[in-house]
């Protein structure tokens, strides 16, 4: 691939947007996005977490797999990486940032199993990008991500107090946003198109 | 073949393996913080192993901070002074301390978690608290819902208390109830009986503990008490006494006119006990012998609920309008009131109406 | 929608024996989200709302407070009385605050309805809008306790 880490960089954040236009790590996002600070914490732990373990599966990839001939095994491997890492970021948030890690809760360690998280690993090997590119690109979705939760609980703080239909109330109108938001990001798309 | 296959699963053990390795690594030093001293009021020092919270390193010396939701974050009873080494305050304990508290240190120990060294300022009055194993030594039914349940202390084997003082009985999981719950109860015998306590317990409905105490304790079994707590106590002093409590606010004056009879006392005192009817009375002979035991007593049971056709020829109604029979001299007499506090106000205005000075009128409200 | 940790904490502690012998839920299946929302239907057909319903409850229980052992007459209609034991309850929604074990009963003498409600159940009314499930023995259906308050 011959696209600068730089824009890449810049494409992970608006135009592939992991969230909004690839509809990956929905979950946590729609759950934790009810608060905006617990929201702002989610996001720069995912961000940690993306642009870290990009970088530590590249190193995997090509340094052990692909000259071993384990790369059958990619799929196991990365996640055992990405759940060692979120287990190590777990000890180190709870030692040195106690309040965080109490608002977070079980939120924390459901981003082993973001699908953001893996299916970056996973682009990374698909589209071979070199080491730059792959931290370039996982640094980029995080604050994708990161952007994308912070919108949303913005959006629903505001909601708090407006009427919304009963039915829509909670996840329908939550998806309904999301939906907008993904439109908006289209708008993006005519920039650069790196996949 | 095979030997491809288990080299390609050496490989993936080996990584696992490795980054296991890094994370027991992690653990160890994220997770140790090694040996703490908390030092107490500037006189006392323990060392304890760090990452526990402040309240359950307390309690695991033998401090007994009170506490009446077990640690888990939802009273505010274990308020106490961090004056250095508690770290951040957490969102978890500002709902409950107001901004003086913040400023002067007040923390919630059982969320203040011991990561290094820690000072911190307690009253003294919580070195005489102890967790006592007691045991079911006899159970008396004083009415249809209130029980006199004496116990024994096992270890450590004698408890040092003062009349009008209470103890947490701590209740072991029964039925559907899965978890062990704490509840206040004031202390009924006298305190000369170093070995044992007796509380008067009664059964309300859907309570946790006193459901348990009525339909499950049996003689013999073991319980957990901690205490003693409060300062609701007899002051020593020749005023005249008027006594008001009823129901199971018998108990912390039991204790202390059982006290009085062993130490002895020329003091003016009258009790009135208020009741609804005349199943509610308990106790009533031992009450009215103590006007032989004392110089000057008197027991005055009050019915509230009484109709007409019922068997009583006592007083009836309120218990205010009798007091101003009982008071001779209003500015030198103390009042003790145990009861709900619905019963404190209105018994504390008709007292200060007759002129029992606000700052000698004592109680031990129900919370 | 998923149910947060937060909500699986609080429906953890309306459990029977954590802090109340039957609990807040008693047999009703339905989640506490429905409970929460029917009530508050059954309120907006009367007309009425949780704080005005709290308010009342919070009037009775006032004015019977100083009367205890006796039920005191309110309006010429309503026989409340005030009981109080010792010791606190926390509020099962997992917020700070702890709240006294007054037990009020309010007997309604023109259509004879009687009912009770205790400190925790005002809180619970007013900021939550949860009335109790369905077999708990606090629970306060919200027809009848209008009827009760306001007939």
């Amino acid at each position: 691939m011959t696209i600068s880490s730089f824009v890449l960089f810049w494409a992970a954040i608006f135009t592939s947007n992991i969230l909004l236009t690839n509809f990956l790590g929905m979950c946590s996002f729609l759950s934790v996005s009810k608060e905006v600070e617990s929201s702002f914490g989610l996001g720069v732990a995912v961000f940690f977490v993306l642009t870290i373990t990009t970088g530590l599966n590249y190193l995997v990839y090509h340094l052990i797999l692909v000259p071993l001939g384990l790369v059958y095994l990619q799929f196991i491997i990365f996640i055992i990486v990405i759940a060692a890492f979120v287990q190590l970021l777990e000890l180190v948030i709870e030692r040195y940032a106690p309040a965080l890690y109490y608002s977070l809760g079980i939120y924390l360690p459901l981003i082993t199993v973001n699908c953001a998280i893996f299916g970056v690993s996973l682009f990374m090997v698909i589209r071979n990008y070199s080491f730059v590119q792959s931290i370039s690109f996982g640094a980029g979705s995080g604050i994708g991500w990161l952007l994308a939760i912070l919108m949303l609980s913005g959006i629903r703080s505001k909601l708090k107090e407006k009427l919304v239909p009963v039915g829509l109330q909670g996840a329908g109108i939550s998806l309904i946003i999301t939906g907008i938001m993904a439109l908006a990001f289209i708008g993006f798309s005519g920039i650069v198109n790196v996949q | 073949m095979i030997i491809q296959i288990a080299k390609d699963i050496l490989i993936t053990c080996g990584i696992s393996a490795f980054l296991a390795f890094i994370l027991t690594l992690a653990q160890k030093y994220l997770n140790n913080y090694g040996i703490c001293k908390i030092d107490i009021n500037g006189k006392r020092s323990i060392d304890v192993e760090g990452g526990s919270s402040l309240l359950n390193s307390l309690t695991d010396k033998q401090v007994f901070l009170p506490s009446a939701c077990g640690g888990r974050g939802s009273c505010g009873t274990c308020k106490c002074k961090v004056v250095s080494g508690g770290g951040p305050v957490l969102p978890t304990e500002k709902p409950f301390l107001s901004s003086t508290e913040l400023s002067n240190g007040i923390r919630l120990s059982c969320q203040v978690k011991i990561k290094s060294d820690i000072r911190i300022d307690i009253p003294e009055a919580i070195f005489n608290i102890r967790k006592y194993r007691a045991v079911v030594h006899e159970i008396l039914d004083y009415t249809y819902d209130i029980k006199g349940i004496t116990f024994k202390m096992i270890e450590p084997g004698q408890i040092d208390f003062k009349t009008g003082q209470y103890v947490q009985l701590e209740t072991k999981p029964y039925g559907k109830v899965k978890q062990k719950t704490v509840r206040a109860y004031s202390i009924s015998s006298k305190p000369q009986e170093k070995d044992r306590v007796q509380l008067i317990i009664r059964l309300v409905p859907e309570g946790i503990c006193t459901t348990w105490v009525h339909n499950h304790l049996q003689v013999g079994d073991e319980v957990n008490i901690t205490g003693p707590y409060g300062d609701f106590y007899l002051r020593d002093t020749k005023a005249d006494i008027i006594f008001v409590a009823g129901g199971s606010g018998k108990a912390p004056i039991k204790s202390m006119l059982e006290d009085l009879q062993v130490v002895g006392t020329t003091r003016k005192m009258t009790y009135f006990f208020g009741a609804r009817d005349v199943k509610d009375l308990y106790l009533t002979e031992e009450m009215y012998a103590y006007e032989k035991v004392f110089d000057d007593f008197k027991y005055e049971p009050v019915l509230s609920h009484c109709n007409p056709e019922c068997q009583w020829d006592g007083k009836r109604g309120y218990v205010m309008p009798y007091f101003k029979d009982a008071i001779i001299d209003p500015k030198n007499t103390e009042a003790y009131l145990c009861g709900s506090p619905g019963m404190i106000n209105a018994v504390t205005k008709g007292l200060k109406e007759l002129g029992v000075p606000a700052d000698k009128i004592y109680f031990d409200s129900f919370g | 929608m998923k149910e947060t940790p937060q909500e699986s904490k609080i429906i953890a502690r309306m459990q029977a024996g954590v802090i109340t012998l039957n609990g807040f839920l008693g047999s009703d299946t339905r989640h506490l989200h429905e409970i929460i929302a029917e009530d508050a239907k059954v309120l907006s057909a009367l007309g009425t709302s949780q704080s005005e319903i709290a308010d009342r409850m919070q009037y009775f229980s006032d004015a019977s407070f100083e009367s205890y052992d006796t039920p005191v007459f309110i309006e010429d209609n309503y026989e409340v009385e005030t009981d109080v034991v010792r010791g606190k309850l926390p509020c099962p929604f997992s917020h700070a605050g702890l709240y006294r074990k007054t037990l009020t009963t309010l007997h309604n003498r023109a259509n004879g309805i009687s009912v009770r409600w205790t400190a925790l159940s005002i809180h619970m009314i007013r900021e939550h809008g949860f009335f109790e499930g369905i077999g708990s023995p606090f629970r306060l259906d919200p027809q009848k306790l209008y009827k009760a308050l306001f007939t």
